[in-house]
């Protein structure tokens, strides 16, 4: 009885209302129907699935003004508005989701790593994990195709360009001395931990116009937002000794690191090429804050300060007691950020940066004292439109003041300058279809020390060619201040500039990636002076040139072999330069003309450890022989290492580390130093260039205290 | 680490007599889940999610059905976009009910999908990640067995990796297991499942640390 009044009711009360039937068909951009889309109208239990044809068809009580809405996954959802009787054979065209892993990205030149990034060329623990980059991310990074090996300089050479052409960028803002100071054939290493960043973009070309005074690569490095947890750690090396701290509140963090290396107990017992009168000894300290606002607002502040000494006495072929280098340097940095979302899909970044880099040289009997003061200041807005279109424009401003005083016997003298730079920037980004996208920047430039204005436009584009594999395109005007070097004792030039042409493939495939990249760059404007070295009376000009072309080629596997993984790298490079004080066009001493790379990482389960092998070779580097006709015409022999390391977890938070360079202590060449004058035969004598020591042996405990027994410090390796 | 896919073996108290729209709808995506019908359950919780704006369990479920079939899928672009979805889904419960125990451990669990992918590449952030999420759900709810639960078993699952003793570990679980069986289970299609799973782990406990 109950059950009839109700079904009665319900018949009843079904007549009484009208009912529409919404029906139509899903599409997607080609006309092919999409099934298992979820159509409904919103803020109603009104809706259903499409069917197999895209077909859907529901009844609705409801009246007036609707949202019908129809999501799918890999699709952006649709919503629209209108009268019920609207969707009434309707035809919904759903439009591709550009922000998904498998859409086209515009890539050309660059390199990702970190766990943010669409491809990942290294993941973030392979920066410290990589066998003969020894926690040095510049080391890890000299593995990927691109890059050239200086082994006695260690900075990053790329594709023909010179360290100084490279720059380094936290959070948006410039590094102005990323390197710690070092001397002749000592490898100097980044100053910069590589545990306080999240992600790595390397660009070895064709970079955002956001990036300037930089004419061969960027490397941008984003830093941590907020750290995990409270914690201390600490650690024992066979060169010194680091703590570290981080602190948590509510909306703000702060860590903590100092760390004091010393290279006396490892000289001792293994001694190397050098005199050292006084080995390797630095102190540096880091502490970045971080406030979030209650908006999600951003503001971090990192600085750094060290202090590195040193006295040895290097070999010299013309001196018989060697030359006799000592520095004392003090390095001041601070970077800080600020990150905020207005309205409308606007947000904002601003920062500044600021350097101040004191160092005291004793070169043989001379003194220097260089001072550079260094700033850079900078807003970004971002505006969303949509996951399609994308504004950014900015303004940035840059300071340096150098200055040098050079005191020996007979000379006192000052040099300086001022080289401020005023830049102002635009970019798009557009996705015309999950296949197809392009970015389009223009920089602007004003120097003031130089008096000009540059103009740089930089296009990039995109096409992915099958499921795949994807093309791009990018193209690049580059223009960078002459180097500190020559300002110092000139000022009249312009701008050194590049051109870069690049073409690249990629596939991606279940934990594989090839890529393979060519490019064309065309450098103009070269700074060229008429004696051996830069100085002062030299009379210097812009009238150098050289060109760079070649092919990288890059494979990662991290899915054939069972708990290993492995990349490698190989880069042809062939480019010759008319610079600086040479005669003729010839191939830089810097630049080698094959380098490939093998790294290889295989987690050892049963014994809780990670071993790395890495192997690098290089081939010849040029150099001038005085005995023969011909500048840059000889080659020295080829360059090999064969790196091992090996990270032992004793227990989650404990952490024994150990690592060889060049296990093989295989003699390199890196060049060759010439007598300046003949010996009684006639004949120049010669003095090979070889690192100062054919094997680095590293071992270091490391031991973090924290309430999560699982964290340790790998990434501190 | 071992996936933990706990609460997959929901077991649901539903009042027969299913009247509103609410308790037809939820009762239907339900038995959809329960004959494998993952995409239709998604999509009907993400309905009833349209309609019911300020109840936070359709679109939890919606995100954690996502996250579970996300397991042990081989492409990388459709577990990003499936998990990346599933995000969505929970950042819409969170926004609904702020600080809830139960969405602050699937949003672990959305990390731990990631982290069983490819270890090495979303290990190192995301473990750190899960910690805090655990950390923070126990303070709010110190009480709430499924809590207790997936942060033991997320802490046996790195014992395990270091080949330390899982004892200890042994106890959170009894203690788990009691919490559950205290529970009052008072809110419909609250996610109240989890005993189940928590007796079995204890029992392979027992088996696992037993002298001999």
């Amino acid at each position: 009885m109950k059950a009839l009044s109700l079904l009665l009711f319900t018949l009843i009360h079904v007549n009484l209302i009208s009912q529409t039937t919404v029906y139509g068909k899903v599409i997607d951009n080609q006309g092919i129907p999409i099934m298992g889309a979820n159509v409904y109208l919103e803020g109603t239990y009104d809706g259903t699935a499409t069917s197999e044809n895209g077909l859907f068809s529901f009844e609705t009580e409801e009246q007036g003004e609707q949202t019908l809405i129809v999501s799918s996954i890999s699709f952006e959802t649709y919503s629209k508005s209108a009268e019920i009787n609207f969707f009434n054979n309707i035809i919904i065209k759903l439009k591709d989701d550009v922000n998904t892993l498998d859409a086209v990205t515009v890539n050309a030149g660059t390199f990702n790593a970190g766990d943010n990034a669409k491809v990942t060329a290294l993941k973030p623990l392979d920066i410290v994990t990589t066998a003969g980059a020894l926690g040095d991310f510049v080391g890890a990074l000299q593995t990927l195709p691109g890059t050239s090996n200086v082994a006695e300089d260690g900075r990053l050479f790329v594709r023909g360009g010179d360290a100084e052409e490279t720059q380094i960028f936290v959070d948006g803002m410039r590094v102005f001395t990323p390197y710690s100071p070092s001397t002749n054939n000592i490898p100097t290493r980044g100053r910069l931990s590589p545990f306080l960043f999240k992600g790595i973009t390397f660009s070895t070309g064709g970079y955002s116009a956001e990036y300037g005074q930089a004419l061969s690569s960027v490397l941008l490095l984003t830093s941590i937002d907020e750290p995990q947890e409270e914690k201390t750690e600490i650690s024992i090396m066979s060169v010194g000794v680091g703590l570290g701290n981080t602190q948590k509140w509510k909306n703000s963090s702060l860590s903590l690191n100092i760390s004091y290396i010393n290279l006396t107990p490892y000289q001792k017992i293994y001694s190397d090429d050098n005199d050292w009168h006084k080995p390797v000894a630095s102190l540096s300290g880091e502490a970045v804050y971080r406030y979030k606002f209650n908006n999600d607002a951003l503001l971090k502040v990192y600085s750094a300060y060290s202090a590195v000494n040193f006295d040895l006495t290097q070999k010299d072929i013309n001196e018989i007691d060697g030359i006799r280098f000592g520095l004392k340097n003090k390095n001041l940095y601070v970077n800080s950020s600020y990150k905020d979302f207005l309205k409308k899909d606007w947000s904002i970044v601003s920062g500044v940066s600021f350097a101040n880099d004191y160092s005291e040289i004793n070169y043989s009997l001379a003194e220097i004292t260089d001072i550079e003061n260094s700033a850079h200041l900078k807003t970004t807005l971002n505006k969303y439109f949509s996951s399609r279109y994308k504004l950014s424009f900015g303004a940035e401003y840059f300071i340096t003041n150098f200055s040098e005083n050079y005191r020996d016997s007979s000379i006192d003298r000052l040099y300086t300058f001022d080289n401020n730079i005023l830049s102002s920037f635009v970019e798009t980004d557009i996705f015309f279809s999950k296949k197809l996208a392009t970015k389009i920047g223009l920089r602007g430039e004003y120097s003031e020390l130089l008096q000009e204005f540059n103009l740089s436009p930089r296009i990039s584009l995109a096409y992915k060619s099958g499921e795949n594999s994807q093309f791009s395109l990018a193209y690049g005007k580059f223009f960078q201040n002459p180097k500190n070097e020559y300002l110092k004792y000139d000022t009249n030039f312009t701008a050194e500039n590049t051109t870069h042409y690049i073409a690249n493939y990629q596939y991606v495939k279940n934990k594989q990636i090839f890529r393979a990249e060519a490019y064309y760059k065309d450098y103009n404007d070269l700074v060229k002076y008429d004696t051996p070295v830069a100085l002062p009376i030299s009379s210097y000009s812009n009238s150098g040139n050289g060109y760079a072309k070649g092919l990288d080629i890059f494979w990662r596997d991290n899915k054939s072999i069972k708990n290993t993984e492995y990349w490698l790298s190989y880069s042809y490079l062939d480019t010759e330069r008319d610079f600086q004080n040479y005669p003729t066009k010839a191939t830089p001493n810097f630049a080698s003309t094959h380098n490939a790379s093998i790294v290889l990482k295989c987690w050892i389960e049963d014994w809780k450890s990670q071993a790395g092998l890495s192997y690098n070779f290089a081939s010849g580097r040029n150099y001038t022989n005085p005995n023969k006709r011909g500048f840059l015409t000889e080659q020295a022999k080829n360059f090999h290492s064969l790196n091992f390391n090996y990270a032992y977890l004793m227990s989650p938070q404990k952490i024994l580390y150990f690592s060889i360079s060049n296990v093989l202590g295989t003699q390199n060449i890196n060049g060759y130093q010439y007598a300046n004058e003949a010996n009684t035969n006639g004949i120049f004598d010669r003095r090979a260039i070889t690192p100062a020591a054919d094997r680095f042996f590293f071992v270091g405990f490391f031991w973090t205290i924290s309430d999560n027994k699982n964290d340790n410090q790998l990434d501190n390796l | 680490m071992k996936t933990i896919l706990l609460i997959a073996s929901f077991i649901f108290t539903i009042s027969l007599t299913a009247q509103t729209p609410y308790e037809k709808g939820m009762t239907k995506a339900f038995e959809l889940w329960g004959n494998q019908k993952n995409t239709e359950a998604i999509q009907l919780f993400e309905r009833i999610a349209s309609a019911e704006t300020d109840n936070w369990l359709p679109s939890y479920y919606a995100g954690l059905i996502e996250i579970i079939t996300s397991f042990n899928i081989k492409d990388e672009a459709l577990l990003t976009t499936k998990l990346t979805r599933a995000k969505g889904y929970l950042d819409n419960a969170a926004t609904i009910s702020e600080n809830n125990p139960e969405i602050l451990v699937s949003y672990a669990l959305l990390n731990t999908a990631y982290i069983a992918f490819d270890g090495q590449k979303y290990g190192m952030s995301l473990s750190g990640e899960n910690i805090a999420l655990y950390k923070k759900a126990a303070s709010i709810a110190p009480n709430n067995p499924r809590v207790l639960l997936s942060k033991t078993e997320w802490d046996m699952g790195s014992a395990k990796f270091f080949e330390k003793s899982i004892a200890p570990y042994c106890e959170d679980i009894d203690q788990a297991i009691v919490l559950f069986e205290e529970e009052k289970q008072t809110i419909p299609f609250y996610p109240y499942s989890g005993l189940e799973r928590a007796k079995e782990i204890s029992s392979n406990c027992k088996k696992e640390t037993s002298p001999n």
